[in-house]
């Protein structure tokens, strides 16, 4: 049998969900109660995307752009309204346990851990759920505890246990049956930022070891600067980028910035005819400046100022992704 | 080989299901004030019919609608046992789980969310009935009601059939009500007190013995679910249904049963098209 090295397929995917519409205060209430009127919302507008075994992809998009609702329809949640689905050769609406035994969604704001008794229960159940021996099971629980430093959190109540400590009894939780792909919807959301790094260096050794397929959603750019090469931009459910992250910046960064650090005082105002000035702590000045002009604005500051030093660097990346949602990317076609 | 594995797969669908059944009686565990106080008021909701019912037929050989003191007190008695296997159940925290999109981390899993209930039901019931058999004994020993103490054989039989069968039409109303979180999740709970309270309580002789009622209703009901959940099973384990009727009625509950369970799939099937995954 071959496998086929395509993970995930989707054609034309649309997705519209029937929102009833609620007018504000009780009145409306009552009046939508006793005539409800629903309007459609077009969560995903026809997407389409392919993604091969062993691939880390991060979506980016702001809320409400339909990441959670691709990764929803992927691992078979929710029905799609229109368009192909597949995921490792399922329907995943079909709900298929072949299926279901090689997924794992994984939600920042969701839990499966049974909140009123320690995560090693929960952990339990899944050992029968999935039908896991109980070698493999005591041989992949410590890994991931190790891993993910939490082994001495096992026996304590969930209530009981801070936001980190629980989101990594979540990921031991959510993969001790060692799913071949892994959704992971904004996995280090309210975490602190050692937290955050530990679930992140998880994630690139699971995909690593595991030649396991993740396909990730995150606000946090660090998550996809560390993690991702190929991301997804995604806004009003339509894709708006698919490919590298850093051509991405390369073919939409329209500025670069110059860090200049002053040798001695001077007119700062001059700086404001070369280009527009985003920081501002003498003797330090970052410009931001067009693109193609980036050579000539240094050489005006050079002869214009007494510079000790001076960089050209790319854009930020949250500044591009900021300006592909104002609308400045045009569609790929 | 092909047994084998079929074996082998039957029983890890049963380990699956153990697991279930342990954790449920775990997490049960984990409110143990919670669980204590409500058996508490289960006794303390019987005092309280008993002594009503009881000062009510205080008159000598009074009869009512047909029942004197020892018939009815042997009804109330008899109510308390059925009452705590048929209606202890968890099943209605499915509206929750649809409306809070809890609903998400069983669809992920190679579960099926049906049977998982049941088994937490089934969970449930077991720790209800061991307690409500020392609550009864001790009430049993305190009032020292008139009791009537089945010793036909097949009247016992005919009970546990019939015990079943209203578990099941039970559990099987409480699913389809939940599904109701689908379509309007705001209302679940309205609709599970209109419906599983103030409805079946009602009806199905769990308030007083549904022969008070007049004929007509009387009929028209009998050919209702709601009739087999509790009446039913304590006429036929008080031996006032034997026999042929007992029969006739357990083959129309099972229909029952049937066509709910017909039923609950396909609203279930309709529902999970329209399922959000709320939660974000």
């Amino acid at each position: 049998m071959t496998k086929t090295e395509n993970t995930v397929i989707i054609k034309g995917l649309t997705k519209n969900f029937d929102v009833r519409f609620k007018e504000a205060g009780l009145a409306g209430s009552i009046k939508s109660l006793i005539k409800p009127k629903n309007i459609v919302k077009r969560a995903l507008k026809g997407i389409s995307f392919t993604v091969s075994r062993g691939e880390l992809i991060g979506f980016i998009g702001p809320n409400g752009a339909g990441k959670t609702t691709t990764l929803k329809i992927l691992s078979g949640l929710l029905y799609p309204t229109n368009g192909f689905v597949q995921v490792l050769g399922f329907n995943p609406w079909e709900k298929k346990p072949e299926f279901l035994k090689n997924i794992s969604l994984v939600m920042g704001q969701k839990n499966q851990l049974w909140w009123d008794l320690p995560a090693i229960e929960s952990l339990k159940l899944n050992r029968a759920i999935y039908e896991i021996s109980q070698k493999d099971f005591t041989e992949r629980l410590n890994k991931l505890t190790d891993l993910l430093d939490v082994g001495n959190l096992l026996s304590t109540q969930v209530r009981k246990l801070s936001l980190g400590q629980r989101m990594r009894l979540e990921f031991v939780t959510a993969l001790i049956h060692e799913p071949e792909i892994l959704f992971l919807d904004e996995p280090t959301i309210g975490l602190d930022v050692i937290a955050q790094q530990k679930v992140r260096d998880f994630i690139y050794e699971y995909n690593l070891k595991n030649r396991a397929t993740i396909l990730l959603t995150s606000h946090n750019m660090n998550d996809l600067l560390d993690l991702t090469k190929r991301v997804i931009v995604i806004d009003s459910g339509e894709i708006l980028y698919d490919g590298y992250l850093s051509e991405l910046v390369r073919s939409f960064a329209k500025e670069k910035i110059i860090k200049v650090y002053l040798a001695k005082e001077s007119d700062i105002k001059k700086f404001e005819t070369i280009g527009k000035i985003i920081k501002l702590d003498l003797p330090y000045v970052s410009l931001s400046v067009p693109r193609e002009s980036a050579a000539v604005a240094a050489s005006e500051i050079l002869q214009s100022f007494a510079v000790a030093d001076l960089t050209i660097e790319e854009e930020p990346i949250e500044g591009v992704i900021r300006r592909v949602f104002k609308g400045e990317m045009v569609k790929q076609s | 080989m092909y047994l084998k594995e079929k074996w082998s797969s039957k029983v890890n669908e049963m380990s699956k299901y153990s697991q279930v059944f342990k954790i449920s009686l775990q997490d049960e565990f984990v409110y143990r004030l919670n669980f204590v106080l409500w058996r508490l008021r289960n006794v303390f909701s019987i005092f309280l019919v008993f002594f009503l019912w009881d000062s009510i037929f205080s008159v000598q050989d009074r009869v009512i609608f047909g029942y004197d003191r020892v018939k009815i007190l042997t009804y109330i008695f008899a109510l308390m046992f059925v009452k705590a296997i048929v209606f202890a159940s968890k099943t209605m925290d499915v509206t929750g789980e649809i409306a809070r999109g809890d609903l998400s981390n069983s669809l992920l899993k190679p579960l099926d969310y049906f049977k998982y209930w049941l088994t937490r039901d089934v969970a449930s019931k077991t720790l209800n009935l061991s307690f409500a058999l020392v609550e009864t004994t001790l009430l049993f020993l305190i009032l020292k009601p008139p009791f009537f103490l089945q010793n036909n054989l097949i009247s016992i039989l005919l009970f546990i059939v019939s015990l079943l069968i209203a578990v099941a039409l039970y559990f099987l109303i409480l699913f389809i009500v939940s599904s109701s979180a689908f379509w309007v999740p705001e209302m679940g709970w309205a609709i599970h007190f209109i419906i599983t309270i103030v409805i079946l309580e009602f009806l199905s002789g769990s308030l007083f013995p549904l022969d008070v009622l007049p004929k007509p209703i009387f009929s028209i009901l009998s050919f209702t679910p709601f009739y087999y959940l509790i009446f039913f099973p304590i006429e036929v384990y008080l031996g006032k249904i034997s026999g042929g009727e007992a029969v006739r009625g357990i083959l129309i509950s099972f229909v029952w049963v049937v066509i709910l369970y017909l039923l609950m799939r396909s609203i279930w099937q309709k529902g999970l098209k329209v399922y959000q995954a709320y939660g974000r």
